[in-house]
């Protein structure tokens, strides 16, 4: 029943999203791309991070990666879009093998901060490319209207959540979630602890590849600052905390709610949202740093002393 | 062979200040196991104070730097008493993302305030310098270099030589022995946190010599700590002298052989060569 009820308000809620540009303002039908790719990443980055339980700095590499493959494919070689983005989750996905099977044997602070130096290496190799426009970066052919976008970074979410609820009641999730909570032991177990993990980072890799090339073709301007730009990946990170790291629907939830306040905000002041920004990340890490599913889970039996209880635990 | 010797200065004066920028970073980091993404933004702080004592009173940057000092140790103090101390046993991720939240902060707060525009310190004698077994060796850098070494050896005597700073390296061992024999791990706490924030300022004070400064330069300036502190290891403050020294030449000698766009694909794929090959840095014992 509670399974049913929550399949069919998800099923409810994506045929409303749908409709959104026949009904909705273009500015709504921005912030609404925006956000549908925000959500994309933090569920993508949900897959390594609050799964497998490796704190992925360099995802937004694969986001890099995606818009790159489909701008120079585009503009250098005039291939259509669907080839670029093909280039580009492969490039991704390359390069999730290749550095994730060094990367994946560090722990913890060691594994965050080399993955936000894989973050910084792509950002100066690509200023430096050519072909990819160096710093001044590159711009895309333009097409007209965001329906079509917001139409495919829609279903993008959907199938990037579908994978990630597919991950959480396979053998597989199962074995990401045991090396989360304990690695030696889930190999003693007989989980191939970094089988798993390079899938996980690959899996991931591809979704954010894809949310890359959509934001790339749809702002139609691709430079390797923004490309590849830490913050971005920090915002999917706090996104699905916010949410709940680990759960189904926890990014999604995250990302739209952060998404929508900070554009309120921006409404007024830009450098007020960004601040507020910050203040909300410094205030969720020390109120509820399990995120909002738990907040909800248990705020029912302990009211306000949850926000107490939960800096008992972690205070000295 | 002489524009290698001049190169060479270069390198190891820039290391210097190098090292100077991640010694707090790696204090914090060693004793409280927190990685402090905002330390490029308290870098940044310092080097506003340094500004606006400079522009504002007139004060030389150098005589600038113990205020300057003493400014950004009250706000360390103050952000890990009442913020950082709420969370410090929180999963290492979590603490991640709070630093990274007082960055955004702090940055922003900046820019409300300093405004986004690029500022410079240019004392009288910013231009100054002198010639040196033939290659020409500027005054500004040497002095910061001087600084830098100075305080870097401060510290490493604070820490083996003092009450507080044993007290430190104790609570960096084992939290629970240290509070056994009294130690106050939050006033303990708050204090590191505000000599980290502390050698943060001195760095910003001299980058703010050496270098534009502007609101945004936090983030760019953490990495190249982190940089810094993984090529010398996190054992002992003293290694970052090492790393700071290693990464300034690198630089110097790839913007003259490879060139000058290259110094970070350079810096950062050391940076994550060293962590794969030696995470304990190049000094530190093999595991």
């Amino acid at each position: 029943m509670k399974v049913g009820l929550k399949l069919a308000l998800a099923v409810v809620g994506i045929g409303v999203l749908a409709t959104v540009p026949s009904w909705g303002s273009a500015v709504l039908v921005q912030f609404g791309i925006n956000a549908l790719i925000l959500a994309t990443l933090a569920q993508s980055w949900n897959i390594i991070g609050g799964y497998t339980g490796y704190p992925s700095f360099g995802n937004s590499v694969f986001y890099g990666l995606g818009g790159y493959g489909v701008a120079i494919a585009m503009v250098q070689f005039q291939l259509p879009f669907e080839v670029g983005l093909t280039i580009g989750v492969a490039l991704a996905v390359i390069f999730a093998v290749l550095l994730g099977l060094p990367v994946l044997r560090l722990r913890g602070h060691y594994f965050a901060i080399a993955t936000l130096g894989l973050a910084e290496v792509m950002t100066a190799i690509v200023s430096n490319l050519e072909i990819a426009g160096r710093n001044v970066g590159l711009i895309l052919p333009l097409l007209k209207g965001d329906t079509p976008f917001f139409e495919l970074a829609l279903a993008l979410l959907v199938v990037t959540t579908l994978t990630v609820a597919w991950i959480s009641r396979s053998r597989f999730g199962f074995g990401l979630i045991a090396i989360r909570e304990n690695e030696g032991a889930a190999a003693v177990m007989g989980v191939n602890t970094t089988l798993y993990k390079i899938l996980a980072f690959a899996l991931c890799s591809v979704f954010a590849a894809i949310a890359g090339g959509i934001h790339a073709y749809w702002i139609t301007y691709l430079d390797p600052g923004s490309a590849f730009d830490v913050t971005l990946n920090v915002k999917m990170i706090i996104m699905a905390v916010f949410g709940g790291a680990g759960t189904i629907f926890g990014p999604v939830l995250g990302a739209f709610v952060l998404s929508g306040i900070s554009e309120i905000l921006a409404i007024k002041v830009t450098s007020l949202a960004s601040i507020f920004f910050g203040l909300v990340i410094v205030a969720a890490i020390v109120f509820m740093p399990r995120g909002f599913a738990d907040l909800v889970q248990r705020f029912r039996h302990l009211g306000w002393r949850y926000f107490q209880e939960n800096i008992r635990t972690y205070r000295v | 062979m002489q524009l290698l010797w001049q190169i060479l200065i270069n390198g190891v004066l820039l290391g210097g200040l190098y090292a100077l920028m991640a010694l707090g970073l790696v204090l914090v980091w060693g004793v409280l196991n927190i990685v402090n993404l905002a330390h490029g933004a308290l870098i940044m702080l310092g080097a506003y104070a340094c500004y606006y004592l400079f522009t504002g009173f007139g004060w030389d940057p150098f005589a600038a730097l113990p205020l300057a000092m003493i400014l950004l140790f009250c706000l360390g103090y103050l952000i890990q008493r009442y913020v950082l101390n709420l969370v410090i046993r929180a999963p290492m991720f979590n603490t991640l993302l709070i630093t990274f939240g007082l960055e955004v902060v702090i940055t922003y707060l900046a820019q409300v305030t300093f405004s986004a525009d690029f500022r410079t310190v240019n004392p009288s004698y910013a231009g100054a310098n002198f010639v040196w077994l033939g290659a020409t060796v500027p005054l500004v850098p040497l002095l910061a270099f001087g600084v830098a070494l100075g305080l870097t050896l401060a510290l490493w005597l604070f820490l083996d030589h003092t009450r507080i700073g044993r007290a430190i390296r104790a609570t960096a061992q084992n939290l629970t022995a240290a509070r056994l024999y009294g130690v106050n791990p939050r006033q303990l706490y708050a204090l590191t946190f505000g000599i980290g924030a502390a050698l943060a300022g001195a760095a910003g004070t001299l980058y703010g010599v050496v270098s534009q400064i502007n609101p945004y330069i936090g983030s760019g300036l953490t990495a190249k700590s982190f940089a810094i502190a993984i090529i010398g290891g996190l054992e002992k403050s003293i290694y970052v002298l090492v790393g700071g020294l290693f990464l300034g030449i690198v630089e110097a000698l790839t913007a003259l052989y490879i060139g000058p766009t290259y110094t970070d694909v350079v810096s950062f794929g050391i940076l994550v060569l060293v962590l794969i090959v030696r995470p304990t840095g190049l000094l530190g014992r093999t595991a």
